[in-house]
């Protein structure tokens, strides 16, 4: 007799995609995971990660103002040529765009081509700062992180126009932040100092220091010391939470998102990834640099600068990150996506994908009926629906010797269930519009049954269940594989 | 390679009347009508045994069997073969008499008692050859006429050789099978096991995952994942994955990496063939292709693994009239006929039916270990245990002392002994390593001279060896921290990797054994019937009238009363719902009153009609026909506790079992063509891991109500009901 439960097959593994478009460089990374179910958590979670495609790092094709649009067409094609995966077989993926390349005038065009090229698995394409962070964190310091859980840990994600860092315990991310220090504000002639390129931001800080150059002149060393002393000493002062030098003038042009430490005093172990970061452990561990400015940029010289400082240096031989370098690709194919349960209560399989659903408000399971209404009244006003997001409750600790996940009671899903029940017919809403409730734990299917009456009420309610409470803007569904859909999240706050 | 003899040239002399055999002991007269009684009664009662009513009814009468057994010549026993129900001679019964005649011809008038005399006066090379004259049913009369400090002495100076890439076998070693399993042949997982364990100094003598899914894909996946692990860490093993041989055979042929060809064997015919799907003229068939195809056919000296165990011919009431201890050597006989690299017995695997308690347990090992070794086999032992038994942890570990003392050439190495895959306690690499260094036991040294680059081992210049730096530390194989975590996050049964001497700290411990003491107290403990008044259930009882008849007999389980079936009468509801605690009591008390309501709420939203629902104790899955064939319903629904295993969250687990009942059904006609089956009475659907950790019960009773409503409105249940839903599925989509 079949079992429900114990189907398992090639079914279960899914492709996932990443695809970075950075101030320097732009890359891509296809992963292949297996679907299961963690008895520990009692969620559904990737397994047996297996990257299948890493591409070359190329540079992002910029053509001065803008970018160049038929090159990074071919990157894309020639990424999915090389991976030899159909477009078809991707579950799902994040694109992100970072740093100098945001600031492009026709930047929405990277959009447009990955939506032309791999289509809607792409469901999180996005230029979110934070976001950057957490993904440079998840994909270079997740798995060490856990491993160390008692360890708190910041990433310095350095790439080009930007530092993201992140601060995280056991695995999650606790505070991130960015700031526009990279290696490429200033750029020269490969193998000399001669400006060819300052962006707005190295012109502040030119002003900011006294030093007055321009496209063609070289800098003297004095001035490049002058440079690199100015990003060491904000690396640092991120790092203790030196709220003085960040109030400093430079300081604040070149904060983006500040990094809010609620602790300075427990000095986290410093890791590192991004361009710079695999420069960097790359010479901690003894392998030459190439010379200096070769890249033509400033990245070669930050890297030294940084091993320089003691504060900054000091966990490089202690914990050495995966992927550096590809810590934001990693992240993206592997964290940029949430897997539902596999008991979603849905109409019928063709509601999905749904694409940029506002979160119109979150609310407990014991949510009163007033804030039930005031949400499904936001929906029943939206053109394109809307998505609730349950809250956790704070996990009970449990003691003792043996623990096991959380459930939520029938008694409360019930009551939830018929206050949204009774608020979809009090607020009217259409039977066309969809409404999503993202639920924490595994009770998808129940909460939507009470809520339509055991499908009685014909409504467009999608609940999608073991999803995490993130306090996100937007959500994005993809299609469902296998009785599962990747959830993504952007606008995160 | 050894040339296999036609069945048909193996002489077996033709089976005459059953003899009575008679005695007295001081004025009570015994006999036993022919030669599988007088075996049946000669043995230690066992539950197999017991409930097959071939035990001896007490001790002199065990003794008066055991007398005139060992007054029997092996002329005698040679000129009595035992036969099939239907008198034949069969296909096993006749391997076993492929032995060494002229050897036979020099010991044939010996008694059985004198046989056994002989062998504990003679050293190991005259007991091997007195072995190859021995046919299997004269190894079982033997075993049942000698005691402990006998089944220990005489096996130990027998030593079986065998060479695949290790060596294994040898005098002064013991090796081990790592046995990486998972529920879900999850390989991130299987490589964790295979790191802690190899790095404990295990898996000399196989590495081998008995996969949870039998396709030949996930067979090949698991092989090719198996392979890459061998290679990377280098450690000179051989693998396999345990799946049938005709599917092994079938991924050896498409290029997976099958070095060891294994096969579950059966000691009668019928449950060689019926339930376990070959024939001795598929297995020369197997052995031969292994000969020629195989990837270790140029190294290895032997490449066929078996398993065996007590017991299995009478769970499926297929012994023939044979006692379990017999039925085994039969099996030997069989695994004789390969040459094998390692025969495996899993004694105690399939639980209190066979083997009730830890001294069953303990004296079935010891006299398995016996048959095999002096029938010329090289054996390994696995004495494990369920929670349903009452078998422990510490008979578990006596009976592995006693056959490391009798010389067993290999165990299991399960990791941390909990078999989370099969629901059974075997030995731990940690038990593997105590032993080796109680009995002052070397790995095969190819993998020894491994271990000790490793620094696994540390070896002295005198050859002593002891634990080195690196024992016990998986991290050696694993490239980062992270990734080591990742590979933990995909086995959330490990609670650590710590060690105390060669054993784990005492921390782990306590954590497996509250894990353990969990699971037990699910399936000892009783319904608690006024816990669950509130349901309005109707209570009916099984023929089982104890905890314990229940859990030695599934059958009783599996029928209603005499009283409980006359208070019955045909209902026709659209629904049935019943309760029962099968294996887990507790499964019922942790999930039904969440799920209950939730699944009457989903069927009353359908107007279905419901009959009352029923709560059973000590009830079984088969009693859903018992009842459905009074109530009449359209469908049953048992929810029903599942087999504990070593996790604490899952002895909580509970099973729903849909039955479609398909005599008043307009679709019975469809389900005798999708079947093939005429006589089909119903369809299942199986809903299963309904607990925390898995399905919680607010959101099973959903699931349970929507796959109802489904199979109600489509009259199918089990695979016809999914294609059915397939099909729908595929005209709503669009284009």
């Amino acid at each position: 007799m079949p079992s429900e439960t114990k189907r398992s097959s090639k079914k279960d593994v899914v492709t996932m995609i990443g695809l970075d478009f950075g101030s320097t460089t732009s890359s891509a990374m296809i992963a292949h995971a297996r679907v299961g179910l963690n008895s520990t958590t009692g969620r559904m979670f990737f397994g047996y990660l297996d990257i299948i495609y890493r591409s070359e790092q190329v540079f992002t094709p910029f053509d001065n103002d803008r970018i160049d649009e038929s090159v990074l067409r071919d990157h894309l094609d020639c990424w999915l040529r090389e991976s030899g995966v159909r477009t078809e077989e991707l579950f799902s993926g994040g694109a992100i765009i970072t740093g100098l390349a945001t600031e492009k005038n026709n930047v929405d065009c990277i959009k447009a081509l990955v939506k032309e090229r791999v289509g809607e698995a792409i469901i999180a394409t996005a230029s979110d700062p934070c976001l950057e962070s957490w993904l440079a964190f998840m994909g270079s310091c997740g798995g060490l992180s856990r491993s160390k859980s008692e360890r708190p840990i910041l990433n310095f994600d350095i790439g080009g126009g930007t530092t993201n860092p992140a601060l995280g315990l056991d695995g999650n991310v606790l505070a991130t932040g960015c700031y526009y220090i990279g290696a490429r504000h200033f750029q020269f002639a490969p193998g000399t100092y001669r400006l060819i390129a300052i962006s707005d931001y190295g012109r502040i800080l030119m002003n900011y220091l006294g030093i007055f150059r321009d496209i063609g002149d070289c800098l003297s060393n004095a001035e490049r010391d002058a440079i690199l002393d100015f990003y060491v000493e904000m690396l640092e002062a991120i790092a203790c939470g030196n709220g003085n030098f960040i109030e400093d003038r430079a300081a604040r042009a070149h904060t983006q998102v500040p990094l809010n430490i609620e602790n300075p005093a427990d000095l986290p172990v410093i890791t590192f990834s991004g361009g710079v970061g695999e420069l960097l452990y790359r010479y901690a561990q003894g392998q030459d640099l190439p010379e200096t400015t070769h890249f033509g940029d400033l990245g070669i010289d930050l890297a030294m600068w940084i091993m320089k400082s003691r504060l900054l240096s000091s966990g490089l031989s202690e914990m050495v990150p995966e992927n550096m370098g590809r810590a934001t690709v990693y992240g993206l194919a592997i964290h940029s996506t949430e897997i539902s349960g596999s008991t979603l209560f849905f109409p019928q399989h063709q509601v999905f994908p749904l694409k940029d659903l506002p979160i119109v408000g979150r609310m407990p399971v014991d949510a009163k009926d007033t804030r039930v209404r005031q949400l499904l009244a936001l929906i029943a006003k939206s053109s394109c629906g809307g998505a609730i997001q349950i809250t956790s409750d704070n996990e009970d600790h449990q003691e003792g010797l043996l623990r096991g996940p959380q459930v939520e009671r029938l008694e409360r899903v019930k009551a939830l269930g018929h206050k949204i029940r009774d608020g979809i017919r009090a607020e009217h809403l259409s039977h066309d519009t969809p409404l999503v409730l993202i639920v924490p734990r595994n009770y998808g299917k129940s909460l939507g049954n009470y809520a339509t009456d055991w499908r009685k009420i014909s409504t467009k309610l999608i609940v999608v269940d073991e999803i995490l409470d993130r306090n996100a803007q937007f959500v994005n569904i993809g299609r469902m594989h296998n009785n599962i859909v990747p959830v993504s999240f952007y606008g995160v706050q | 390679m050894k040339k296999i003899k036609p069945l048909s040239d193996i002489h077996v002399p033709s089976p005459g009347p059953d003899e009575v055999y008679v005695t007295t002991l001081l004025d009570r007269q015994f006999d036993f009508k022919g030669l599988k009684k007088l075996l049946g009664a000669a043995d230690i009662s066992k539950a197999g045994d017991r409930t097959t009513e071939l035990a001896a009814e007490d001790e002199m009468a065990r003794e008066a069997a055991r007398s005139i057994l060992s007054d029997l010549t092996l002329q005698h026993l040679y000129d009595t073969p035992l036969t099939d129900d239907r008198g034949r001679i069969d296909s096993v019964m006749r391997a076993g008499y492929e032995i060494d005649l002229d050897m036979f011809t020099q010991i044939a008038g010996m008694t059985v008692g004198e046989l056994k005399d002989q062998l504990l006066a003679s050293g190991g090379a005259e007991i091997e050859r007195i072995g190859k004259a021995l046919t299997p049913v004269m190894a079982s009369a033997l075993a049942k006429i000698m005691d402990i400090h006998e089944l220990v002495f005489i096996p130990r100076k027998i030593a079986k050789p065998t060479r695949a890439r290790t060596l294994i076998g040898l005098p002064g070693c013991l090796s081990f099978r790592l046995q990486p399993n998972h529920p879900k042949d999850d390989l991130d997982a299987i490589s964790l096991m295979v790191y802690t364990d190899l790095s404990l100094g295990m898996g000399d003598c196989l590495i081998g995952v008995n996969p949870s899914e039998g396709s030949v894909d996930n067979v090949s996946r698991i092989l090719h994942h198996l392979d890459k692990l061998r290679r990377e860490t280098g450690a000179p093993s051989q693998i396999c994955v345990l799946g049938h041989v005709k599917t092994q055979l079938t991924a050896l042929h498409q290029g997976a990496p099958v070095e060891i060809l294994f096969q579950s064997f059966a000691g009668t015919e019928s449950t060689l063939t019926e339930e376990f799907d070959v024939t001795v003229e598929f297995m020369d068939h197997a052995y031969t292709t292994m000969a020629e195809r195989g990837p270790l056919a140029a190294v290895a000296d032997q490449f066929m693994y078996f398993e065996t165990g007590q017991g299995s011919e009478m769970t499926y009431r297929k012994n023939n009239g044979i006692d379990m201890t017999t039925c085994e050597a039969l099996c030997y006989g069989l695994c004789r006929r390969y040459d094998p690299f390692m025969v495996n017995n899993a004694t105690g695997f399939i639980g209190p039916e066979t083997h009730l308690n830890d001294f069953e347990l303990m004296v079935s090992t010891l006299q398995d270990h016996f048959m095999g070794k002096i029938l010329g086999l090289p054996m390994g032992i696995s004495p494990s245990y369920t929670l349903h038994s009452e078998s422990h942890l510490e008979g578990q570990q006596m009976a592995v002392q006693l056959a490391t003392a009798a010389g067993a050439s290999f165990f299991m190495d399960v990791y941390l002994g909990t078999d989370r895959m099969l629901a059974h306690f075997v030995n731990s690499g940690h038990d593997d390593q105590t032993m080796r260094e109680i009995y002052g036991r070397n790995p095969a040294p190819e993998f020894l001279r491994w271990a000790v680059e490793r620094g696994i081992f540390e070896q002295s210049p005198d050859g002593k060896v002891t634990r080195g730096p690196h024992w016990g530390d998986p991290r050696q194989f694993i490239g980062s921290d992270s990734e080591f975590q990742r590979l933990r996050e995909s086995l959330p049964a490990a609670p650590g990797f710590e060690n105390a001497g060669p054993r784990p700290v005492n921390a782990v411990q306590r954590i497996l054994r509250a894990n353990q003491a969990v699971g037990r107290e699910a399936v000892h403990s009783d319904l608690r019937i006024s816990e669950l008044t509130s349901f309005d259930f109707r209570i009916l009882t099984t023929t089982a009238n104890s905890k314990a008849d229940h859990l030695r007999n599934p059958e009783l389980g599996s029928k209603l009363s005499k009283e409980a079936a006359a208070s019955l009468s045909v209902e026709h509801c659209d629904v049935q719902i019943i309760v029962t605690d099968g294996l887990s009591a507790e499964a019922v008390h942790h999930n039904v009153s969440e799920l209950l309501p939730l699944l009457q709420d989903g069927l009353a939203s359908r107007n279905y009609s419901m009959g009352q629902p029923i709560l059973v104790p000590y009830g079984r899955v088969k009693l859903v026909e018992a009842i459905g064939e009074i109530l009449k319903p359209q469908l049953l629904i048992l929810l029903v506790g599942e087999r504990p295993g070593g996790d604490a969250l899952a002895s909580r687990s509970l099973s729903a079992y849909l039955a479609i009942r398909l005599a008043d059904s307009s679709s019975l006609k469809d389900a005798v063509h999708y079947s093939g089956n005429a006589s089909i009475r119903y369809e299942y659907t199986l809903i299963t891991n309904i607990y925390a950790g898995g399905l919680p019960a607010v959101e099973a009773g959903s699931v349970v109500a929507e796959k109802a409503m489904d199979i109600l409105k489509h009259q199918a249940a089990g695979n016809r009901l999914e294609d059915i839903l397939s099909r729908v599925e595929e005209i709503a989509a669009p284009d």
